[in-house]
């Protein structure tokens, strides 16, 4: 604090020392002499030059010469006012010298933020990684992470690791990146391939890519029976067109699994979708309390830090989902103006806004 | 601490924009050396201190200090150091820091070298000069602070947009902002002329290296802007007619005209007041451009789309500087005396003449532009205004121009001789029409307007170097004296046979590639090739490569030429991590002049096997699109070195006396 103010005062002192040191040094120039005399003098040269190159005939030269001598004539007839050298102004220059300090001070403490250090990432992340990790927040997670990767670009569950952090930090496509590199050191964890898959789906908004179909089929190779390969690899036939593959194949599953695991009821919408019927369990009003949950906790993370625009992508797509068109303008509206710079996620807004409602 | 001293810096920059003005305008007015020298020490301040807050700005880039809301919002702390050093300007208010330290740069410049202007006239320009520095600081500095701080830093910032990542475009904004902001002393030059109420030699001796310097600088700008345009955007063109490319080219027009109105001001004192006028409306179409591309008017990658309130903020800014020069204009220019007189057939007439033709340019550029944003405006109906149009009125005006050129140089002052002159161009005249007949025999298909195209290229060329040859005296006398003459010649005359030189490179590069270029594209199998002209293009491979912060597909392209292997280039398809965006590498291969120039588009999975498109273009003699005006803004330098430009004499003599 203390050396910011040293150096804002020798920034100060420098510019009112340039003001007094230029003023000083100005006081005896009184422009006595018109430079417009030396130049058309050197006009006159310049004709001669001309004549000598062969660019202008003789006659011409007269002419060119009387007029630049009739110009050099006017120029020093030409009333010279002078400057004079006058002590009064020695009070205003100081005055200025002064002044524009401290005007400079004034609009500092009104606008600036004097005291707030500088915070360098290297630092930043320093303190991360010296802190207990349930701390930090997924990003800071997933920063600390990366850095760890960099150190150990062998270890397979660092990018694992990695993967959840910036999953959890709304970063799909750096999610992927992290899984696929921790697939390729450990290709005998099905559990990898699983989030690999899963990290290709949400990174292509909800598609089942090559990669992922490639990813839950290794899933399926290394663990038989796998229900969140088998249940995303039917969505890939849904996407492709191949519905009654897809439902068969969906039953088949469903069949497996027993009634209350994890994920039943996700499948259960899914096939029912595929068949046309009304899902069953989305009225389920414990449910939808839950869901209503965790978009009242997204909207609070906002309100406190607002700057995470897929945060504000899911929140103004999960009202729309909802059905609370109220609460999606709003929040769609907020969005907009804060990310008005930003045109993909304005894009993305616009999408999410459009989502159909579940009812 | 350092951020904050930015922040602090550029306070103190705008208190002595304010002094500046207070000084300059109190010493004119009691004519007092002290009060007068005092402002040009605020001026030399302001530099400094704008160059602070800017280095201060570079710092929180460089250490990616998200706690300044501008590097949160535009950089990555994975970004490559090059990057974020061009991060700077790569925001609206980086941007507009960088305006200001041209601004206050050209201030100082003006201030610290201007020992030889008239006192009076001196002191009117700080002023004026610190009139737009006050200005654009307090704009920046209330409006677009870039270094605002937040008080929860995100952990990462948002990046910058990656198209802008990119070696030519991280130098294009400095070179433009050099440029355009080099106008405002020209500017307050006028300013100062009108106040004093003298438009002399001295003044416009003055007003030509300031112009000259800012048109070089927006000579280099706008090209490394096309050519960023023609190698990242992937579009094989290098220039659209896009709102904001013509931003750029209007004061570039202008800033043309009044290089060569100026010499007739300073040479014979005629047309002084057209000289104001160009001066005057060279800043003007800056600040126009300025406004243009951060109004949100605009869509475009140069478009920061800000939102309206600064827009209007500164379109008040471009309404009342540059209104209150034309008003000064219209209430003294008609007391300026009138200048020397000249015949019709005269050196100053053929400059007359360019500036009409210039000035007609500027003029269907300027509505071409603004036509689509006014009616837009009006009626709420989107159109756009292209190369049709600036091909019906903008190339013909500028042929003519052309044509004109090579004999400008040659004509005398006052009264020319057209004769002598059409006797001096016939060899220029005879290189110009058989490569025409050349272009029309060799080149295939036949293009008669691409031929006469070719035709004017060499004509500016051959013209250009017929004015040395005249100078020299070469073929009539010894070769001795020739090349001693060709030593003696001033650096001025060299540096307008380059520009000259410069525009016909360019000229023959552009009628070529526009004219002859080929278009190939297909969705290739490994192994799948596609023929462009006399090229065989084949597909080897397609590679994942990792870059800084980005991942990419590169794919390695042989292209051959009868079965001959000619060069493998290797575009790529980008992914940035950050913010998910995708962009295209273009490959090059360079075959003299001319360019393959490859793009690798998206993979294609719906058949048996993963294709890619591959586009191809054959743009022949692409190169001197580029290296034309390379030359132009290299002979902009060499006239500027011209020690016939210092007018050092008169500050000795002062100093005797």
């Amino acid at each position: 604090m203390l050396l910011f103010w040293v150096v804002a005062g020798v920034l100060a002192a420098v510019s009112a020392g340039l003001i007094l040191f230029r003023a000083a040094g100005s006081v005896t120039s009184t422009g006595a002499v018109d430079p417009a005399q030396i130049l058309y003098q050197r006009q006159l040269t310049e004709i001669d030059d001309l004549v000598e190159r062969g660019l202008m005939g003789e006659a011409e030269r007269k002419g060119a010469h009387a007029e630049a001598g009739r110009r050099l004539l006017t120029a020093s007839e030409a009333p010279v006012l002078t400057w004079v050298a006058d002590p009064r102004v020695r009070g205003l220059v100081l005055l200025a010298a002064v002044a524009v300090p401290a005007l400079a001070l004034g609009l500092y403490l009104h606008l600036g933020a004097p005291g707030t250090p500088d915070q360098g990432y290297a630092t930043r992340l320093a303190a991360w990684q010296k802190s207990d990790l349930t701390t930090l927040s997924p990003p800071e997670i997933a920063a600390v992470l990366r850095q760890a990767v960099k150190d150990r670009p062998n270890e397979a569950e660092g990018y694992r690791l990695l993967g959840l952090a910036e999953d959890a930090s709304q970063n799909p496509i750096a999610a992927l990146q992290a899984l696929r590199r921790a697939a390729q050191l450990a290709p005998q964890r099905a559990d990898i391939w699983r989030m690999l898959g899963q990290a290709a789906f949400a990174a292509s908004g909800g598609k089942v890519t090559g990669e992922a179909r490639a990813a839950f089929e290794r899933v399926l190779a290394l663990e038989p029976g796998d229900p969140a390969a088998r249940f995303f690899l039917a969505q890939g036939k849904a996407d492709a067109g191949r519905t009654s593959e897809a439902a068969s194949d969906l039953r088949a599953l469903l069949a497996d699994m027993p009634p209350g695991v994890e994920g039943r009821a996700e499948v259960q919408t899914r096939l029912a979708g595929l068949e046309g019927k009304p899902a069953p369990g989305t009225a389920d009003p414990q449910q939808l309390a839950m869901i209503q949950g965790m978009v009242d906790g997204l909207a609070a993370k906002l309100k406190t830090d607002p700057d995470n625009p897929e945060g504000w992508v899911r929140l103004v797509r999960a009202y729309a989902v909802l059905g609370d068109t109220n609460r999606r303008d709003a929040a769609y509206a907020t969005a907009r103006a804060r990310f008005s710079n930003a045109p993909p996620v304005l894009q993305q807004l616009d999408e999410a806004a459009r989502a159909e409602p579940m009812r | 601490m350092i951020a904050e001293v930015g922040a602090f810096s550029l306070v103190l920059a705008l208190a002595l924009s304010v002094g500046q003005v207070v000084l300059s305008a109190a010493g004119r007015i009691r004519r007092s050396p002290a009060l007068a020298g005092a402002g040009e020490g605020a001026a030399l301040a302001a530099f400094l201190a704008v160059a602070t807050a800017f280095a201060a700005l570079m710092h929180g880039f460089v250490i990616s200090d998200f706690s300044i809301a501008n590097v949160a919002a535009n950089s990555h702390s994975q970004k490559p150091l090059l990057y974020r050093v061009a991060g700077t300007w790569g925001s609206h208010e980086g941007s507009m820091l960088l305006w200001c330290l041209a601004l206050t740069g050209f201030g100082a410049a003006a201030a610290g070298l201007g020992g030889s202007l008239p006192r009076g006239l001196r002191a009117s320009t700080v002023a004026a000069q610190g009139v737009l520095g006050t200005v654009f600081l307090a704009y920046t500095v209330f409006a677009s602070n870039p270094l605002m701080r937040l008080v929860q830093p995100p952990v990462e910032g948002r990046s910058l947009n990656p198209l802008l990542q990119d070696p030519a475009l991280a130098v294009h904004p400095p070179f433009l902002y050099a440029g355009y902001v080099g106008m405002s002393v020209v500017f307050s030059l006028a300013i100062g002329a009108l106040v004093e109420g003298r438009v002399d030699a001295v003044w416009s001796k003055w007003v030509r290296p300031w112009t000259l310097a800012a048109w070089s600088f927006l000579t280099i700008g706008i090209t490394l802007g096309a050519f960023w345009a023609y190698y990242e955007l992937g579009w094989g063109g290098w220039w659209f007619w896009d709102p904001v490319e013509n931003a750029s080219f209007m004061p570039w027009l202008v800033a043309t005209a009044l290089l060569h109105s100026a010499i007739v001001t300073e040479k014979r004192g005629a047309l002084a007041g057209w000289t104001l006028f160009l001066s005057l409306a060279a800043f003007t179409f800056s600040m126009l451009g300025a406004f243009l591309v951060r109004s949100g008017v605009l869509t475009s990658v140069h478009a920061f789309a800000v939102d309206p309130t600064r827009g209007v903020l500164l379109l008040m800014i471009l309404g009342v500087t540059s209104g209150i020069g034309f008003a000064l204009f219209a209430w003294r220019a008609p007391k300026l005396g009138q200048g020397g007189l000249f015949a019709p057939i005269s050196r100053e007439s053929a400059l007359v003449l360019n500036n009409i033709l210039l000035a007609a340019a500027t003029v269907t550029v300027l509505l071409g532009t603004l036509y689509p944003l006014i009616r837009d405006a009006m009626t709420g109906e989107a159109i756009s205004v292209g190369p049709p149009y600036f091909n019906l009125t903008f190339t013909p005006l500028m042929a003519a121009l052309l044509i004109l050129l090579p004999a400008g140089p040659l004509m005398a002052w006052k009264r020319g001789d057209l004769r002598g002159v059409v006797q001096r161009l016939w060899v220029a005249a005879l290189i110009a029409g058989g490569s025409g007949v050349l272009t029309i025999a060799l080149v295939s298909p036949k293009k008669a307007l691409g031929a006469l195209g070719v035709a004017l290229g060499f004509w500016l060329i051959a013209g250009a170097l017929t004015e040395i040859v005249e100078r020299t005296r070469a073929f009539r006398v010894p070769l001795a004296q020739t090349l001693r003459r060709l030593v003696g010649l001033p650096r001025g005359a060299w540096g307008m046979t380059l520009a000259h030189l410069g525009l016909g490179v360019f000229v023959l590069g552009a009628v070529f590639e526009t004219t002859w270029k080929l278009e190939a594209a297909e969705a290739l199998p490994i192994g799948g090739g596609l023929g462009i002209g006399a090229y065989e293009v084949r597909l080897d491979a397609v590679d994942p490569v990792k870059g800084a912060n980005f991942d990419a597909d590169r794919a390695t392209l042989t292209v051959t030429r009868k079965g001959q292997p000619v060069c493998v280039a290797r575009p790529e398809q980008r992914l940035f991590t950050a913010g998910g965006e995708t962009t295209s590498e273009v490959g090059l291969c360079y075959q003299g002049p001319s360019h393959i120039y490859l793009v690798l588009g998206e993979r294609r999975d719906d058949g048996a096997e993963p294709r890619w498109m591959v586009r191809a273009y054959w743009n022949p003699w692409a190169t001197l699109i580029f290296l034309g005006p390379g030359i132009m803004a290299l002979g902009g330098f060499v006239s500027l070195s011209d020690r016939r430009l210092r007018l050092g004499v008169g500050r000795r003599r002062e100093s005797k006396a």
